[in-house]
């Protein structure tokens, strides 16, 4: 066999064998999810790691005492913010002030009929439909956000994989550098040096912002005195990680509690205030200090993106797909920005 | 059983010495122990070269430098294929680009079938964050070694020029 023919040979097979892997990865969706989100969490927390590390601990050892500051951190997490989580919860799948919302919704029902007969709108019973589909709302969040079942399975398997990934990181990376051929040895070596400062920086920017933004609402929905406002805060910080639509989403949200609670709308302009504010400062001076470099995306992308997110990994796929496209994004550049480089220097 | 064992530990150990034997005579590592010896050895990556395998071109971007544990490896430069240097077991090459990323002023071609090890940059970076004291040693010492280098190249080309000037006074 020639040179030309062992070469194509060898293409074809690396083809194969990656094709092979990718298909492979699509049959086991959760156990991705899994090692996706526990491969964010490591790399997040890896400069904890390395800071402990500088100051004499071995890598073990600083990985242990992360660990336990976050067994820390979820105990009281557990006794103090999960039982109202639950309750809010709870309450949601009982149904949002039933009088007040029956009253409200009654008086939009009139209105509808009133003015909009002449198109056939007559017997709407919004208040039944209403108050079953928040019903059903509640129940869908804890079938399906708070499964008990996999949220234990999630608990236990994410930081176990998490640890490993922090302590023995280094030897993954050696182990498939290793395996790389000569000829493109030391380029991706470059490439993952690259790609390294770039990626770290722009994850870590997105949680952070993201953390900041579900306290700050928190916080403002609390002073408002919106039912929820822990719930409604949590999503807001979450879903700020996909642009354009998760801020929308999120004061929306907080907004239709509000009418639904008081049954009018003095308090959703006080909401409208607030996220206001909340945007405003996380574009002026949250973003532009934690969140170094902002992946652009059109809202069209991020919109098929969000989709393809939730159509294979349901609604944490949702939300974890514009952070995870921006990855992509930021590798596929930053890819072809340096081996251009590479070879052109 | 235990000679099976016994030959595969004596195996490793014998793999193991080469190493240890190369680098302790390496400036950079000079000086260090043994457990600091071992945060190196972990770090470095071992490539093994078929004889004529081109271990960087020139025009590359560099990331770091190479040692070398068995076999010898021509540094050439590539336009007309000109032999610069000639180096084999316990020399290295390329230290500079662990300070900047340059383009590799030549190209490294193994002469014989050859085993190197590579100690990059973002391993150097990475050693600073996480022991600054073992990894600003190591500075220190590169910072020396490639003093040394320009002082060597300093007396070199003194040599040189100095019959330069003889036959300029002369003419």
């Amino acid at each position: 066999m020639n040179d030309k023919s062992a070469s194509l040979l060898k293409i074809t097979l690396s083809a194969v064998t990656a094709a092979a892997f990718i298909i492979f990865l699509f049959l086991i969706p959760e156990i991705v999810k899994l090692v996706v989100i526990a491969a964010l969490l490591s790399y997040i927390l890896d400069p904890l790691a390395n800071l402990l590390e500088s100051r004499g601990m071995s890598r073990t050892k600083a990985t242990v005492m992360i660990f336990s500051g976050i067994v820390m951190l979820l105990v009281i997490f557990y006794i103090v913010l999960l039982p109202p989580l639950f309750e809010q919860i709870k309450s949601l799948q009982s149904g949002l002030n039933p009088e007040q919302t029956s009253a409200m919704v009654s008086r939009l029902e009139n209105v509808l009929v009133e003015n909009l007969s002449f198109i056939g709108i007559k017997d709407l019973d919004l208040a039944g439909k209403l108050h079953g589909s928040m019903a059903h709302a509640g129940e869908w969040m804890l079938s399906h956000v708070l499964d008990a079942a996999s949220l234990i399975t999630s608990m236990i398997l994410i930081p176990f994989i998490v640890f490993f990934l922090m302590k023995d990181g280094r030897e993954f990376k050696r182990a498939f550098v290793g395996i790389v051929p000569n000829r493109y040895f030391e380029f991706t070596l470059y490439l993952l040096y690259k790609l390294n400062a770039q990626v770290g920086n722009f994850l870590r920017g997105q949680f952070i912002d993201a953390a900041i933004v579900g306290l700050m609402a928190v916080l403002a929905l609390w002073l408002i005195g919106i039912k929820y406002f822990f719930l409604i805060g949590l999503f807001t910080g979450i879903a700020n990680l996909i642009p354009y639509f998760g801020p929308i989403a999120g004061a929306a949200l907080a907004i239709i509690v509000s009418v639904l609670q008081t049954g009018g709308f003095e308090m959703a302009l006080y909401v409208i205030l607030a996220f206001t504010v909340i945007k405003l400062l996380d574009d002026a001076v949250v973003q532009p200090v934690v969140v170094a470099k902002s992946v652009d995306m059109n809202p069209l992308t991020v919109l098929l993106v969000i989709l393809v997110g939730g159509k294979l990994f349901g609604i944490l796929g949702m939300l974890l797909s514009v952070p995870i496209a921006g990855f992509i994004k930021v590798v596929v550049r930053e890819s072809i920005i340096n081996y251009r480089k590479y070879r052109a220097a | 059983m235990s000679k099976v064992w016994e030959n595969i530990f004596k195996l490793h150990r014998k793999h193991t010495d080469e190493i240890d034997d190369i680098l302790v005579k390496i400036p950079i590592f000079q000086d260090l122990n043994i457990r600091e010896m071992n945060i190196i050895k972990r770090i470095l990556h071992k490539r093994e070269y078929k004889a004529k395998e081109n271990i960087f071109n020139e025009g590359d971007i560099g990331l770091g430098m190479y040692i070398i544990v068995r076999g010898c490896v021509r540094i050439v430069c590539d336009q007309e294929n000109q032999l610069l240097a000639e180096l084999c077991e316990g020399d290295f090459f390329g230290e500079l680009s662990l300070l900047d990323e340059a383009p590799r002023s030549a190209a490294a071609v193994a002469k014989t079938p050859s085993v190197l090890l590579c100690f990059f940059k973002p391993e150097l970076l990475d050693l600073l964050e996480r022991n600054p004291k073992l990894g600003s040693r190591v500075l220190f010492k590169l910072a020396w070694t490639i003093g040394e280098r320009l002082k060597s190249t300093n007396e070199q080309l003194r040599a040189l020029s100095g019959p330069a000037r003889q036959n300029e006074s002369k003419g």
